[in-house]
């Protein structure tokens, strides 16, 4: 029995080291990295009246990803993919302060971009949820653009931004954006814990301490997706069993373009359908998001409205969308004063959730085990049965 | 009277005198209505009928925070860890109650008393209960839970006591799964009712805190309906008791809490397999409602619906599956199988979207089956004079598991989300399956008859009748002679063995002592 359970026992301990090895094979084995270098208004000495410009440049091993993120104007993520390592951003800073000609800045070479896409997030909604339906059509507040608040400087700390502003009526509180670049393979530190490659990029957005206009107020974000071609034009809402890193959400949203006749995704804005009512969110504290369905939009007024879309696109295709926070019979902003709400932004494929190595470790263990006891305990009871039987078979006399 | 004949030819020589004393006792007296003679089935059938609502309020009230988990959360603003914390205080004090529960039962109150005394601290504690959310202190509600548990776990202590007493050799399996029945029942009506209760309250008083409090100051009601049971139980009990002369619970049997170094090994994997199965359940159900709201997109009353399934379909199959296993034996394997197919519904619930009805109903047949199989299991491998205290520990060991799990389980749900909770719901399943896995192959091994067929069960039986007949009988057969009359039981062979020997054996050991009777009488 001892030698049976210690066996046993053993057996477990090699099961689970076969498999927390092969995991460390699986997780560390190809890990995309890339070079990540950090430019505040690149070509210009002074700081520029308006806002800031922020170049990421993040070399891969034969393609260059720009990241560019503007507040001149409405607060813009602007991305280019090129397929050179030695691809660089050209800003014409007279123009482009002058916001009204495109071309003010470049990629080069031109020829070596493969796709762009930007995100302009453009207004903010506030409505009066007298009868707690969530219903956003129901008792709007006059929408705040973002392109009219006064925004803070770019405060660089990595490659990690943090941008915040407030409207010129906001007695308190103020509208914070946070921009990381990653030159690996990761996850959030905070919750909804996304993952990320380094071929994306996390806006975190939150509204903190900010005065609502009714004690009942609910707020939405509207965002404008441009590209030059292939715009983001679909919203895919993937299930997920996994919940394991955004607790109770298995949900994940994907805006992404559409190339015709091709399930190819050039480039996408991912989020799962939840927004936190805390800086350090626990499980009580998650609210939903719902989206709207993106509709075309007046590529003018976009580029008017951001100074890094009238800069890099001549004919922009414009995409938006509202992501309205809270659902009925949840609190309403007031009852924190805190709202945030976390998105990635990227080309390629948007990266896919997997079980946790820990996942997988304990229902390996778990389902092994008794496997193990069971192939164990039948040879054993063989042999004591064959043990058995010889014992008491009739021997000869002599 | 066919009970009488079985019982003397049972129960030996011991019990020859009193059975003529009793003959003489009831003698000329008049002939009672078969439903007030306690030895009749009819009566039987009534004090079942009693003892089945025995349970229906504690099992009501157990499961009033999981019906009312959204309310609860809301009402008083509390996070997952902290409401799981209300069924953790429901399971400390049984934590050390439950292991003196048995003994308290057969050494302190007796039966009867403690019966209505746990039933009396059931009422007071959901009373408590429902204060505390009324005037909106948890702690208070806390306090409640625990009181409540304090009865909730020794009445069922009582209640199995009880069956045993009146109906062992009588379908014991059977009246384990109908009491189970009626459990599940007072759950289901629970789960189902309590939220209507709830809107209903809340129209009257508005929502919050105070119609959290008044609906659970109703489900109080249904602890005092069961406290009526109690004391009609008593009265029953009492009175079976001067009729029929029969001893009273388990006095003259001595009870040690050392007898906990006793029990077989294998009663230790059968409390492994009870702890290790149980948390996977009844914590998971405590966290269902919201589960299947944020997972599979239910509305409020669908949840609770699919929540009770596993009641709903408790209720009937116990009893039928309850007689399969009477009729079939091999508990071990139908263990197997209950864990097995209960580990498939957990991992579907985990790694699936598929309509959790589907995983439910297989949780609930699984579920029932298993209490089917598991609990009558105790009563082979010790002797009945530890019944009480084996059950009582087993329970303790389970409300321990569930405590520390519960609160495991809040704090999991709070941290790491669904999946990760039922994937550690899955590891607790795999631990009881290894432990049942194990079972089979020690049982195997000892030659146990735990999972004996019920055809070799009743040859058993037979043989130790026979057995103690021969005894009986001023024999000149020698033992040898005897032993080719009749091929011997691994039990009747080890014994002999062992008293050949010379060893001291424990009393029940004997063959000719009533212990091994009731043991073989016991299927």
């Amino acid at each position: 029995m001892a030698t049976a359970m210690s066996c046993g026992v053993s057996s477990v301990f090699l099961l689970f080291y076969v498999f927390t090895s092969c995991l460390g094979l699986f997780s560390g084995g190809e890990t995309f990295k890339r070079q990540v270098s950090v430019e505040l208004n690149p070509g210009l000495t002074v700081t520029p009246p308006g806002g800031d410009l922020l170049h990421v440049r993040a070399v891969g091993d034969n393609d260059t990803l720009h990241f560019l993120f503007c507040s001149q104007g409405a607060p813009t993520l602007l991305l280019v993919h090129t397929n050179s390592s030695s691809s660089t951003v050209k800003v014409d800073w007279p123009l482009f302060l002058a916001r009204n000609t495109s071309g003010s800045l470049r990629v080069e070479p031109e020829s070596s971009i493969l796709y762009s896409t930007a995100v302009v997030f453009s207004r903010l909604l506030e409505y009066d949820d007298v009868n707690d339906t969530a219903d956003p059509t129901s008792d709007p507040f006059p929408p705040y653009e973002l392109q009219n608040f006064t925004w803070s400087r770019l405060n660089l700390s990595g490659p990690v931004a943090l941008l915040c502003g407030a409207a010129s009526n906001f007695t308190n509180g103020s509208l914070c954006l946070q921009l990381s670049v990653f030159q690996s393979e990761g996850r959030g530190e905070l919750w909804p814990r996304l993952i990320h490659t380094a071929n994306s990029s996390q806006m975190g957005v939150w509204l903190d301490g900010m005065l609502p206009r009714a004690n009942r107020s609910r707020f939405l974000l509207e965002l404008q997706a441009v590209s030059g071609a292939y715009p983001l034009s679909r919203v895919e809402v993937h299930r997920s069993i996994d919940d394991e890193y955004t607790p109770s959400i298995f949900k994940v949203s994907q805006w992404v373009s559409s190339v015709n006749g091709s399930s190819d995704v050039l480039g996408f804005v991912q989020w799962k359908p939840v927004a936190y009512r805390q800086s350090n969110p626990a499980l009580e504290d998650a609210t939903p998001c719902r989206h709207s369905d993106p509709r075309p939009q007046s590529s003018e007024k976009t580029a008017a409205s951001s100074g890094l879309i009238r800069a890099f696109y001549s004919e922009p295709d414009t995409f938006a969308l509202n992501v309205s926070f809270g659902l009925a019979g949840e609190p309403f902003y007031n009852s924190t004063q805190f709202l945030s709400w976390t998105v990635l932004v990227g080309v390629g494929s948007p990266p896919v959730d997997s079980f946790s190595p820990l996942v997988v470790a304990i229902m390996a263990v778990g389902l092994g085990t008794p496997v193990v006891f069971l192939l164990l305990g039948g040879l054993w009871v063989c042999i004591r049965k064959r043990a058995a039987d010889s014992t008491t078979a009739y021997e000869p006399i002599n | 009277m066919a009970d009488y004949e079985e019982r003397r030819s049972l129960l030996g020589d011991d019990d020859e005198g009193s059975f003529t004393s009793r003959q003489a006792a009831r003698g000329p007296g008049r002939p009672m209505p078969a439903i007030c003679d306690p030895s009749h089935l009819l009566h039987r059938v009534v004090v079942l009928l009693f003892m089945c609502f025995l349970g229906f309020g504690s099992y009501f009230c157990y499961d009033n925070p999981a019906a009312l988990q959204t309310q609860v959360l809301q009402d008083l603003n509390l996070n997952t860890a902290k409401f799981m914390q209300l069924y953790a205080w429901y399971s400390w004090p049984n934590v050390v109650l439950c292991f003196f529960g048995g003994f308290l039962l057969d050494r302190v109150f007796g039966i009867r008393l403690g019966t209505i005394i746990f039933s009396l601290f059931v009422c007071v504690g959901q009373v408590i209960f429902a204060t505390g959310a009324l005037v909106n202190h948890f702690w208070l509600m806390e306090v409640g839970r625990f009181v409540f548990g304090i009865g909730g776990e020794s009445l069922a202590v009582a209640q199995n006591t009880y069956a045993v007493n009146w109906f062992k050799g009588k379908e014991l399996n059977l009246v384990f799964g109908l009491q189970l029945s009626m459990a599940r029942l007072g759950s289901t009506v629970n789960m189902n009712i309590m939220g209507w209760v709830y809107s209903e309250v809340a129209l009257a008083v508005g929502t919050g805190h105070t119609a959290l409090g008044v609906s659970l100051m109703i489900a109080a009601v249904t602890c005092v309906f069961s406290l009526i049971c109690a004391l009609v139980l008593g009265f029953l009990d009492k009175r079976a008791e001067r009729i029929l002369h029969k001893e009273q619970g388990k006095t003259g049997e001595v009870i040690k809490l050392t007898d906990v170094k006793d029990f077989p090994f294998t009663l230790w994997l059968i409390f492994i397999i009870c702890v290790g199965y149980y948390v996977a359940i009844f914590p998971f159900i405590g966290l269902g409602q919201v589960f299947f709201i944020e997972k599979f997109n239910f509305s409020a009353a669908e949840a609770r619906a699919v929540n009770s399934i596993v009641y709903i379909i408790s209720a009937p199959a116990s009893p039928v599956l309850g007689f399969m296993v009477d009729k079939t034996g091999r508990n071990v394997v139908w263990v197997i199988i209950a864990v097995v197919t209960t580990l498939a519904a957990h991992m579907m619930l985990a790694f699936t979207f598929w309509n959790p009805w589907i995983a439910m109903s297989l949780l609930g047949v699984s579920y029932s089956l298993l209490a089917c199989a598991l609990w009558p299991m105790v009563a082979f491998v010790v002797p009945e004079h530890q019944l009480g205290t084996a059950y009582g520990f087993m329970q303790s060991i389970q409300n321990l598991g569930l405590a520390l799990i519960a609160m495991a389980a809040g704090a999991i749900l709070d941290t790491r989300g669904y999946l990760v909770l039922e994937v550690f719901f899955c590891a607790c399943i795999c631990i009881a399956l290894m432990a049942v896995v194990m079972l089979y192959f020690v049982d195997y091994l000892r030659g146990g008859d735990l999972n004996q067929s019920a055809a070799a069960r009743a040859k058993l039986q037979k043989e130790a009748t026979s057995d103690a007949e021969i005894k009986r009988r001023p024999s000149r057969l020698t033992e040898g002679e005897f032993a080719r009359l009749a091929p011997m039981s691994a039990f009747g062979l080890r014994n002999r063995y062992l008293s050949r020997l010379g060893a001291q054996l424990p009393d029940h050991c004997s063959t000719h002592l009533s212990s091994l009777a009731h043991r073989s009488v016991l299927k």
